[in-house]
């Protein structure tokens, strides 16, 4: 099951030929001036809702250039078929002045 | 990969010995960032900040301020309280602004009320919808003190026959997001425990929670408490803002679970549900046999919690949980229940609140696009092992 699973993403990452370390750049440089990348990460979502997610943020401003390179790299890695991670706990920082 | 399920026996049997704050910070990773003036919470976005208070923290009435849950939209402003304002405009005959020393000499109301994320409980809903995956620690109960709406108005010389107020933070778009604005129906603005509070369990409001000013509307999603508030505009209408529509607005007529919106049909929403939730024992914990302490909160918007109910059986039998005394519109109670199971086995544990106008908690939450007002009787399940 778990070969099929790998097999099907590693088809569909190549069919759409997805180039994860310039999407990786890309969403550093085009999503972190409002919030941090976790806020993407934390979410699984199809790539419909993926492509309404980042035309609401270009609406809003962010500076997306390349809108295709983008939605095939968060719906092959943050895609809904995948389980919502826990999230972590952060740090202690009760002690540190606000 | 029997190497890592060794060592994560290894450490969740350690952990177990911990005592539960001393767990959530033995968990708290290095690696992931501190939040100033935060213990460790679960991390949803660190900027801006969402926090998340994990469910070894519910055993206070009073959440300390440390510990209370964080939502922001947009990253939060620099405040420089000596330059402060309030200014009230609108349908006013003349414009004022007041310092904060000004709303200090209004006389001071404190109002014990629940804050809950209207999005507390999203990542229980099945088809999943988008936003943040909050479990069950959106939501706090604090102490707030400050004037009230109406002496602020009346101070400022405003007839309050307008139908809405409408307040804005000093927060500001970034690039080109919307301004975070709401309007408050002017009947809940001049509610007399509706307030501008300035303190949060006696100590100045942290501004990671809304201070120096935060608006207080108790009963209400945590959408209308509006952080950081130095506007206040009376208005003969609602804002139209993206934060008064599409958003925050609830389907009048209950769709297909997974159906989209339909925008014309969709409302503000005003008052929280009731609703419990359990906090303790987690989900999927094992515990040795003997007696299990069951506790959680409950509270119902508008209304008071009348009664917790707990089932270890999967929801044939009930019984009665214990409740904190505070019984208080606006404010949860926390309820607690001691069970001895009489065999090894997996226990599926449920909670259903019972509020003062009569509502019962439901065995499903509507299903609604945004995933708002989860308030599903909660379940938990843990497995009870032999004793060694």
């Amino acid at each position: 099951m778990k070969t099929v699973l790998l097999l099907s993403f590693a088809l569909s990452a190549w069919a759409q030929d997805v180039d994860v370390a310039a999407a990786k750049k890309a969403e550093q440089r085009e999503c972190t001036q409002c919030h941090s990348l976790r806020l993407i990460h934390s979410q699984r979502l199809s790539k419909a809702a993926w492509g309404k997610e980042l035309d609401k943020m270009a609406g809003w401003g962010a500076p997306i250039k390349d809108r295709e390179l983008l939605l095939n790299y968060l719906s092959a890695e943050y895609s809904d078929a995948k389980p919502v991670p826990n999230d972590p706990l952060s740090s202690d920082g009760s002690s540190k002045s606000r | 990969m029997m190497y890592l399920s060794n060592r994560r026996q290894v450490l969740t049997s350690a952990l177990a010995a911990l005592g539960a704050a001393a767990r959530a910070k033995a968990q708290a990773s290095s690696a992931e960032p501190a939040i100033a003036g935060k213990s460790p919470m679960i991390l949803h976005n660190d900027f801006p900040e969402d926090l998340e208070m994990p469910s070894e923290y519910f055993d206070q009435w009073l959440t300390p301020n440390d510990k209370f849950f964080v939502r922001q939209h947009i990253p939060r402003p620099d405040v420089d309280l000596a330059a402060f304002k309030l200014t009230i405009d609108g349908m006013v005959a003349k414009t004022s602004e007041l310092k904060l020393d000004d709303l200090r000499k209004l006389p001071q109301h404190k109002v014990v009320a629940t804050l809950e994320c209207t999005g507390n409980g999203r990542g229980f809903f099945r088809p999943r919808v988008p936003g943040i995956q909050w479990g069950r620690g959106g939501i706090g109960n604090a102490e707030w003190t400050g004037p009230r709406i109406s002496d602020i108005l009346k101070l400022a010389g405003v007839k309050t026959d307008a139908p809405y107020l409408t307040a804005n933070g000093l927060d500001v778009p970034a690039i080109k997001t919307p301004d975070f604005i709401r309007s408050l129906p002017m009947k809940k603005a001049l509610h007399p425990a509706t307030l501008l509070a300035l303190e949060m369990n006696g100590q100045p409001i942290p501004s990671i929670n809304g201070g120096p000013t935060r608006l207080i509307v108790p009963g209400w999603d945590g959408t209308s408490w509006v952080k950081w508030v130095n506007q206040m505009t009376v208005a003969g209408e609602a804002n139209t803002g993206f934060f008064m529509n599409p958003a925050y607005r609830y389907p009048k007529y209950a769709r297909p679970p997974g159906s989209p919106p339909v925008p014309a049909e969709l409302e503000v929403i005003e008052g929280m549900r009731v609703k419990s939730a359990i906090t303790r024992p987690s989900d999927d914990d094992k515990v040795t046999l003997g007696p299990v302490t069951i506790s959680g909160y409950a509270w119902a918007g508008e209304e008071k919690i009348m009664r917790v109910e707990i089932s270890t059986d999967g929801g044939s039998r009930w019984k009665d949980a214990e409740l904190t005394p505070q019984n208080l519109n606006f404010a949860w109670r926390l309820f607690k229940m001691s069970w001895t199971p009489s065999k090894p086995g997996y226990y599926t544990i449920l909670s259903r609140a019972t509020d003062s106008a009569g509502n019962v908690q439901p065995i499903v939450a509507p299903w609604n696009p945004s995933g708002y007002l989860y308030n599903a009787i909660d379940r938990v399940g843990i497995t009870v092992e032999k004793s060694a």
